[in-house]
């Protein structure tokens, strides 16, 4: 019997080659069957939320088939407190984004929906693999449609940004692998009962066991791959031409979706695995957080391009995943998870928003957007509602995040106090943009997006403002418990 | 019935033999163009007696220096489905040509040439088959008489050809000079008993070894003739010398170094992973400044045998599976199949563009859409992109690698893997211009059926094994093990 998170992984890819065949001929069906597609997956997805049980610690869910026995491998999906949100997110935005794109993709409407059904089908497999290989399948059918996204429906230097982007993720990932790789090889000698295995508790349980120095290995060269795609501070070239270049129901998927997947394979991979490793090396991955938050903070002050700026923003604020994830603390780590959720959903806003705004004033330049309430009032409504969603204003999800991952950097050590640079910055950033593009004097016609463009927007706000004004349902029965039985573990293993 | 083994190879033999005749037969003063059909009959013979073989008789059956065990199937299955395609496409490809008859008999020749050599366990019988693989080749490169590139290209192959067979040669004098003997297994035991004294003879053996084989093999610094060979041959058979005979090389090197010289206590290893190292880099590095496809493909063919040789790298004591060796026969398979189908895609550009220069590939999805998707999927496929074949025997031979008792195995995987990374530039650079850059010329070319028939077998094979690659890595793993089994006792 397939359970459902198959059904929710495989549902999409096997409906992508039908809505090719059928919609060359008739996009709409096209888009009928895209957006359908995901409304469906999104419908399993609630299914998932109702048959979970919550405040349960541990994998649920559980399917496991055999694959390659021969070489050690099975199919393994489950999900847990840390996936949960994540699957959820992976759905929401999906559907959105497939609803956001009716009006903004205007030509090849089949290949666009197939290859966006491949997309989900990858992204649902990232985040609900147990089995190093299957979740580095996963990885990489994530990448193959996102080159052809940029490539394909984007700008005018999408060319230079879709390659440039294949090549810096593609080579994050095969160092990635070459961990995984090791992995196997080291934890798997004559020493293991059982013989080498991909098995994620198999490896978890074997890793303790493992010599420090192979553990660091195996831990810097994973590192290597989820940082490139998280990204961090010197590795994050790719993303701002990425998302400049993507059409803006792409960026949704972009900065809500593939960053995330770098920051669930850090908690899952890297700090969960490998809590001697983390122990000493810490120090350098929250730094190198901190950084990257001040960073992407920085550059996008001076931002002239408004999905330029938004960029930079997913940059910074997934920073706070890296510096929260590596205080191995439960509030550190609980925010990572929780920031990834939420800025997910306010940033897929943003770029939603930012498709708009280029499509009715023609511009996406700043400084050129002028007068911007009087002429989409509703639309600049939202924008505020957004930006302070990512200024993690108390109310929104952000802010409850934001304020767990300092928390549990502060708790570590006081030198994080820094880190308080970086939300300063942000709301900087944000108020100065919105004093330049809506408040300031503008003539012209109205000229607002259709009424659903404005619900597809409304929709991301609804979950921010929930969750931001009432927490627990999420975080206290689905993250919290999880993220408490990991870190005591790893803990009791000698993380710090 | 023991003879019943020998059905692959009488095949080919009988219906090679028959093809060219078969090719002047004429009726009514119009030539009845049987050779291609005698060609496939004989190749889909062999092939159904050998998979037939493989599932019946597994154990390992010898007639003298003959052996036809599993590992033997296994690469005659590989050469096979290779010349099988090759034969297919060419169907498109010589269609005016008025020699069909020598064509397809040499093809089958060449073919049985590497199947035999993939059998041989002894070294006088690997010469034999080594040069009935290659004599057909210089012809068949050179069918083109009249074309002076194809004319270039058969010279310069032959003679560098020519040089490897020699060396060959020379290093099995001096293996029988050591031993006394040319079967493998015979070699081995006495080799295990050497002296230091003759210890300089067989060092100086092994590397005439390495670089006869390698030439075939196109390692580097052995590769120069590749390029040319390929652009200037017919393009069907690039992809023959490509995938089949650079293949049966490999076979070749597998037989002679994991049977026969391993006994020898020479760390030939290291030499090996050096020369991956290099030979992988090197191919990577100059196919990103390719400004013509076939180019692009025979350097992207260097990159790939550098990772087949990572099989021959790593050494494995008996008792532990031999996981890199069998990661190598499952890339041996993968990237035969890949490079095959990557050449005839390059035939069906070529015969409607009669260029094959990359900048005729800008927005080819739109002037030829199956090629080009069955290109994008082929190089996602030699990139070692999952779910796709080449993806999962990369992986089994890099950990293979990683798992050699060498303390230098980790970094070889590693520099491997910061190849493979590196080769996505140029291959999605192709993608790039054949998905997102315009076209000059935007009318529709249409595209050979029978070209396509090929691409979508291989494409949909691409597919197959990669999404479920269990019974395909129990098959190497089932050949490597034979292969080490026929080491003697």
């Amino acid at each position: 019997m397939i359970g459902l998170l198959s059904i929710a992984i495989f549902l999409p890819a096997v409906l992508a080659a039908p809505t090719y065949l059928l919609g060359r001929k008739n996009p709409k069906l096209a888009k009928v069957m895209g957006v359908g597609t995901t409304a469906i997956v999104f419908a399993i997805s609630i299914l998932i939320l109702a048959v979970f049980q919550y405040g349960q610690p541990g994998f649920q869910l559980s399917e496991t088939y055999p694959w390659a026995a021969s070489f050690g491998l099975n199919y393994k999906v489950a999900v847990d407190g840390i996936s949960l949100p994540l699957l959820m997110i992976a759905t929401f935005l999906s559907l959105l984004s497939a609803a956001g794109s009716w009006d903004q993709i205007t030509f090849r409407h089949a290949e666009y929906y197939a290859l966006f059904l491949i997309f989900e089908t990858g992204i649902i497999g990232v985040f609900t693999s147990l089995n190093l290989i299957l979740f580095y399948l996963f990885w990489e059918i994530v990448l193959i449609p996102m080159f052809f996204f940029i490539g394909i429906w984007g700008g005018p230097r999408r060319r230079y940004a879709s390659l440039k982007f294949l090549i810096f993720t593609y080579s994050g990932s095969a160092v990635m692998l070459f961990g995984f790789l090791a992995l196997y090889a080291w934890a798997g000698t004559s020493a293991y009962p059982g013989g080498p295995s991909f098995d994620y508790d198999v490896l978890a349980a074997r890793i303790p066991s493992l010599a420090l120095p192979l553990q660091l290995v195996v831990a810097i060269t994973t590192f290597f791959g989820f940082a490139v795609k998280l990204p961090i501070f010197p590795l994050h070239t790719w993303l701002p031409d990425a998302h400049v270049e993507a059409p803006a129901p792409v960026s949704v998927l972009l900065a809500g979706l593939l960053l995330k997947m770098g920051g669930y394979g850090l908690i899952r991979y890297n700090l969960l695995l490998f809590p001697k490793a983390v122990s000493v090396l810490w120090p350098y991955f929250t730094t190198i957080g901190l950084i990257t938050m001040v960073y992407g903070a920085s550059v996008a002050l001076v931002a002239k391009d408004i999905k330029r700026m938004i960029a930079l923003t997913s940059v910074s604020h997934m920073g706070y995943v890296l510096l929260g994830a590596f205080t191995a603390t439960v509030a550190g780590v609980s925010g990572a998870v929780f920031q990834m959720f939420s800025h997910g959903l306010a940033v897929g806003m943003l770029f939603l928003m930012s498709g708009y705004i280029h499509e009715h004033t023609g511009t996406r330049n700043i400084d050129e957007l002028k007068g911007l309430r009087g002429k989409m009032p509703q639309t600049v409504t939202l924008l505020f509602l957004a930006s302070m969603a990512a200024m993690a204003v108390p109310g929104f999800a952000n802010f409850i995040s934001e304020y767990l991952v300092i928390q549990g950097a502060l708790s570590v050590s006081y030198l994080f106090a820094i880190a308080i640079v970086a939300p300063s910055l942000t709301v900087g950033y944000f108020l100065w943009m919105l004093r330049r593009v809506a408040m300031t004097p503008g003539i012209g016609p109205k000229n607002e997006p259709h009424l659903h463009s404005i619900l597809i927007l409304v929709a991301f706000l609804v979950p921010l403002l929930i969750f931001g004004v009432y927490p627990p349902p999420i975080l206290g029965s689905v993250i919290t418990p999880t993220v408490e039985k990991w870190i005591g573990t790893i803990i009791a293993l000698g993380a710090k | 019935m023991a003879l019943l083994s020998l059905t692959p190879f009488l095949s080919l033999a009988v219906f090679g033999l028959l093809a060219t005749p078969a090719g002047f037969l004429r009726f009514r003063k119009s030539k009845l163009g049987l050779a291609p059909f005698v060609c496939i009959l004989g190749l889909a013979i062999a092939l159904v007696s050998t998979v037939w073989l493989g599932f019946t008789s597994p154990s390992p059956v010898s007639f003298g220096g003959l052996q036809v065990d599993l590992f033997t199937l296994f690469f005659s299955g590989v050469l096979l489905i290779v010349a099988i395609f090759v034969t297919v496409a060419s169907l498109q490809n010589m269609r005016e040509d008025p020699n069909k008859g020598p064509f397809f008999g040499l093809l089958l020749l060449s073919t049985l040439g590497m199947i035999v050599l993939a059998a041989s366990m002894d070294l006088i019988l690997l010469y034999v088959a080594w040069e009935l693989m290659s004599i057909p080749t210089y012809a068949l490169t050179a069918f083109r008489k009249k074309d002076p590139n194809s004319n270039e290209a058969a010279m310069k192959f032959f003679v560098l050809s020519a040089l490897s067979s020699a060396l060959i040669v020379y290093a099995i004098s001096l293996v029988f000079g050591i031993t006394g003997s040319t079967g493998l297994t015979a070699i081995a035991s006495s080799l295990s008993t050497a002296g230091p004294d003759v210890r300089p003879f067989g060092v100086l053996a092994i590397v005439l070894f390495i670089v006869g084989f390698g030439v075939k093999m196109a390692v580097v610094p052995f590769h120069m003739w590749i390029p040319d060979a390929f652009e200037g041959a017919p393009v069907t058979i690039g992809a023959f010398l490509a995938s089949g005979a650079k293949m049966a090389a490999f076979a070749a090197a597998f037989r002679v170094f994991i049977v026969g010289i391993f006994a020898f206590n020479v760390d030939f290893y290291s030499t090996f992973a050096i020369v991956a190292v290099v030979t992988m880099s090197v191919g990577n590095v100059a196919a990103l400044m390719q400004k013509s496809f076939t180019r692009l493909l025979a350097y992207s063919s260097i990159a790939q045998a550098g990772y087949i040789l990572m099989a021959l790298a790593t050494p494995f004591t008996t008792t532990s599976v031999p996981l890199g060796l069998a990661g190598g026969l499952f890339h041996v398979l993968n990237y035969a199949i890949l490079k095959t189908a990557a050449f005839i895609a390059a035939a069906a550009v070529a015969t409607k563009l009669s260029v094959t220069d990359l900048d005729s590939f800008n927005g080819l999805s739109r002037r030829m859409p199956q090629t080009s998707l069955s290109i994008a999927v082929i190089f996602l496929g030699l990139a070692g992109v999952p779910p796709l074949n080449g993806f999962f025997s990369k992986v089994m031979l890099f950990t293979g690698s990683i798992y050699s008792p060498y303390s230098w195995g980790g970094y070889l995987a590693l520099a491997a893997l910061i190849n493979s990374g590196f080769s996505m530039s140029y291959y999605g650079w192709v993608i790039k211009r054949m998905y997102f850059d315009e076209p000059g010329d935007e009318s529709r070319i249409p595209e050979p059926r029978i070209y396509m028939v090929v691409l979508w077998a291989a494409t949909i094979l691409i597919f197959v094994i990669g999404l479920y690659p269990d019974p395909w890595i129990r098959l190497v793993q089932s050949a490597a093990a034979a292969l080490v089994g026929s080491r003697g006792s």
